[in-house]
């Protein structure tokens, strides 16, 4: 499991960038999470040390500070479960949340973060917490229920009570900002990012 | 896994496109940069939401529009005058080039004397510029000043009232086609999110409503009162029409009957400030004594402006429709309002001159306009619009002044609860964009007449801006509920233009029927003004006039052409959108192949110049594509997005 998602997660690095660039962003990317913990954190990582971040680090990076989904993302993508990130991990992260990454990826990804309890289901509870979440629990409950009934209506379509993986894809589809808007943590990293990959391959092509 | 093969003048072109491509983005990027008040903009977007960022991008196109059409009209107009009276051409003759009226009968035509023989006292000088007389009267500031010279002088010939016209008439062209442009982007945006295969709703807000990249607390919280206003908005709209139903026959046709009463007392209200300001405008024209009758139009605009939608905000709490239908409603109102009172003035101002549209009655009878009142008509109507103008710039300027920040200072200073219940200003959008508009339309209908009014109104829209910007930051709470700004960018640049269209009925019935002054302005000796052109028009030699008249047709064809090659591209870009769509809901079924403009492998050709077609098949990595997606992983390398 873990050397498919590596594949996977890899490919996706060498799809963005042919092979000699792919140093760069994963240097890039690696130097974040060691400042995040330097003493934790060895430079060398050929003997993949098992090294892990907990939670409250990861969850005090600039992007995620004032997400009110920062608990879910780092419990979704770490392997524990429970948002202590390992260097796949924490590039697993960056690279869904990036812009090159595609929107079936990005789609599952967001079910996963929206289903509160790991049941591969968005169930009424889910919904509950993740409009609570969007809202900072400013909507009355009799709102919160009312929203959460229509939901479930509008996008049911096995008619279970429930999201499954297939409703949410098939509604998510449908959005033409949910590549763009939504699942991004876009322009000031990846773009400032791009500007220097640029230079850097032209220093390194020249 | 199959390597794509690519010829030598293949990678040759899409390098070319890639490039070019780029080179593209990257102009945007400069141009974008080197936009007016840029950052000021975005921190207002940040802090504030994008409606009322939408209200300063609209401010700053308008300053950039009048700004050019002002150096349009200095460069044709008002230069050339300035340098053929002061400088004097040997050989140069002002005898117009048009064919002199008969004059015999029509003395009391000219009797026009902008100089006021009485001793100035210095205060008049203030009172003057308050008011467009005096000192101001005969200057290039209006119409009457100009002369119909044409200067014939060592093969160089200009003509000054055909300069005039046709800067005039390209002036309101050239406006035209900025605002269409700007609508049309505006519509692209507008249509892309609201096309009927994206599902609006509650699943769509809740989980596509959040932006993951965001950061900053102020981001988030503006993000999360955008949410939660929406969700209350349609949560609003549902009780409503729950309501609704369940409303027996008899309430129902109560209560649509009371509405129907309410829409006739809002109608009642609006005509009766359009008789008010024709009354206004009437009696400020016939005894022009003190500041404040020469002002009545104006003051009685702005007060109906003021009262009337507060008093249909009142009576549009009783009528119980949805939020957006409301909201939608008071617009209309407005807009009505606005508008249509300018054009009850401008009616009123052209029934005085043209002693009521008969120009062979009464006042009107030697000169074909009311001669008695207006011995220059034309720089009476310039001056109307300029004093609109500035009546308007000081009200803004007072309202800051006296209501907006005296009111911060007292809810910041005072907590007795009825204060604490008013609260802070809040920035309404809708009726700060439509007082743009307005004045935008003043602008417009006075341009011909006071060319110097586009630039009095860019420095006027620039001071505003500061002010504006000044007062949001200073006294204004952010919005509790925020703008839908996409769909009401729209219906804002087609206020504006209706608008355009107002102050376009006024410049060709000035042009074309009415008759100009005997005694000033460039057109003095013509029946109308539009004459100047056929008269020009047929002294130029045969075949100049040969080649115009095939030009003209031409010049039908050509705009009409490519303005429909730009809607046929509009449709095609449309239809691909829909296309795509289609084709991803049908990809859903059987997972295969994504058409090529769907996949999202833009990440290659945008860096390095180069991009690299054929992978290197040594790297085990590539043989395992099955992960989790392979429809996605199948033939890499040639795919990148087309847009």
């Amino acid at each position: 499991m873990k050397n498919k998602h590596l594949q996977k997660i890899s490919f996706i690095i060498l799809k963005m960038f042919p092979n000699f660039k792919q140093q760069y962003f994963l240097s890039r990317l690696f130097h974040r999470y060691r400042d995040l913990a330097p003493q934790l954190v060895p430079l060398d990582y050929t003997n993949q040390p098992d090294v892990r971040l907990p939670y409250e680090l990861i969850g005090s990076m600039p992007e995620l500070k004032d997400n009110p989904f920062r608990q879910r993302i780092a419990e979704v993508f770490s392997e524990d479960g429970e948002g202590n990130m390992t260097l796949d991990d924490f590039l697993d992260m960056f690279s869904v949340l990036s812009e090159m990454a595609p929107r079936d990826l990005k789609a599952y990804y967001a079910f996963k973060i929206y289903d509160f309890n790991n049941d591969n289901f968005i169930c009424k509870s889910d919904l509950e917490k993740t409009l609570n979440k969007l809202t900072r629990n400013e909507l009355t409950e009799d709102e919160v229920r009312m929203v959460c009934e229509k939901v479930i209506d509008e996008a049911d379509l096995d008619n279970d009570g429930r999201l499954s993986l297939e409703d949410f894809q098939h509604m998510i589809v449908r959005a033409p900002d949910f590549l763009r808007e939504v699942c991004n943590f876009h322009h000031r990293f990846t773009s400032t990012m791009r500007g220097k990959m640029r230079k850097k391959i032209q220093e390194i092509t020249l | 896994m199959k390597v794509p093969v690519v010829t030598r003048w293949g990678s040759w072109r899409i390098h070319q496109s890639k490039a070019f491509r780029r080179f593209r983005e990257d102009a945007k990027d400069v141009l974008a940069k080197l936009a007016l008040w840029r950052k000021t903009i975005h921190k207002i977007g940040g802090h504030f939401g994008g409606g009322v960022q939408s209200y300063f991008l609209f401010l700053r196109f308008l300053v950039i529009l009048n700004l050019l059409s002002f150096l349009l009209m200095a460069s044709f107009v008002i230069i050339p005058s300035i340098v053929f009276n002061t400088v004097s051409f040997s050989g140069s003759s002002s005898i117009d080039s048009l064919p002199s009226v008969n004059m015999t009968g029509k003395e009391e035509c000219l009797r026009y004397d902008p100089n006021p023989e009485a001793l100035t006292v210095f205060y008049t000088y203030f009172l003057d510029l308050l008011s467009g007389t005096g000192f101001m009267e005969y200057s290039y500031m209006f119409y009457g000043f100009y002369n119909n010279t044409l200067v014939i002088s060592s093969g160089f010939s200009y003509n000054i009232p055909l300069a005039y016209l046709l800067t005039a008439a390209f002036y309101f062209l050239f406006c035209l086609a900025c605002i269409i442009v700007r609508s049309v982007r505006c519509s692209h945006r507008l249509q892309l999110k609201h096309t009927v295969l994206v599902p609006s709703g509650y699943s769509m807000l809740i989980f596509t409503g959040w932006d993951y990249g965001l950061q900053g607390e102020r981001a988030t919280q503006l993000k999360q009162n955008n949410l939660l206003y929406q969700l209350q908005v349609d949560l609003e709209e549902e009780r409503i029409k729950q309501k609704a139903a369940s409303l027996t026959l008899t309430q129902t046709v109560g209560l649509y009957s009371f509405r129907i009463f309410l829409h006739l007392v809002v109608l009642a209200m609006i005509v009766g400030a359009f008789f008010g300001i024709a009354a206004a405008t009437q009696f400020s024209q016939v005894s022009i004594v003190g500041l404040l009758l020469e002002y009545l139009p104006s003051i009685v605009m702005t007060t109906s402006n003021f009262v009337v939608p507060f008093m249909c905000d009142q009576v549009a709490r009783f009528e119980k429709y949805s939020p957006s239908v409301t909201i939608i409603l008071a617009l209309l109102r407005a807009v009505i309002l606005r508008l249509v009172s300018l054009a009850v003035l401008l009616y009123s101002l052209w029934k005085q001159i043209t002693c009521d549209g008969d120009v062979n009655t009464g006042k009107c009878t030697p000169c074909s306009y009311n001669s008695e009142q207006y011995q220059c008509w034309e720089t009476r109507v310039g001056q109307e619009m300029y004093k609109l103008t500035l009546f308007d710039f000081l009200i803004t300027i007072a309202m800051l002044v006296l209501v907006e920040f005296p009111r911060r200072f007292v809810v910041d200073n005072c907590s007795c609860k009825l204060v604490q219940w008013v609260g802070r200003q809040e920035f309404l959008v809708p009726s700060n964009i439509l007082a743009l508009v307005y004045g935008q339309t003043v602008v417009w209908a006075g341009a011909l007449f006071c060319p110097l009014l586009p630039i009095i109104n860019t420095i006027k829209f620039i001071i505003i801006f500061y002010c504006k910007k000044g007062t949001l930051f200073q006294n204004c709470r952010p919005a509790l509920r925020t703008f839908r700004s996409t769909s009401s960018n729209f219906f804002f640049f087609l206020v504006l233009l209706i608008g355009l269209m107002l102050a376009s009925v006024v410049l060709i019935y000035s042009v074309a029927i009415i008759h100009p002054s005997y005694d000033c302005g460039p057109f003095r000796f013509s029946e109308t003004m539009w004459l100047v052109v056929p008269n020009t028009f047929h002294s130029l030699s045969n075949t100049t006039q040969e080649f115009l008249f095939y030009a003209g047709s031409q010049a039908f064809s050509i705009p009409l052409f490519i303005f429909s090659w730009s809607e046929g591209r509009d449709k095609q870009f449309l239809v691909k959108q829909i296309k795509e769509i289609a084709a991803l809901s049908k990809e859903e079924q059987e997972p295969q192949q994504p058409p090529r403009s769907q996949a999202q492998w833009n990440g290659a050709p945008h860096w390095g110049g180069q991009h690299n077609p054929a992978f290197d098949p040594d790297t085990g990595m590539m043989t395992q594509p099955r992960a989790f997606f392979p429809d996605e992983f199948e033939n890499p390398g040639l795919h990148y997005r087309e847009e």
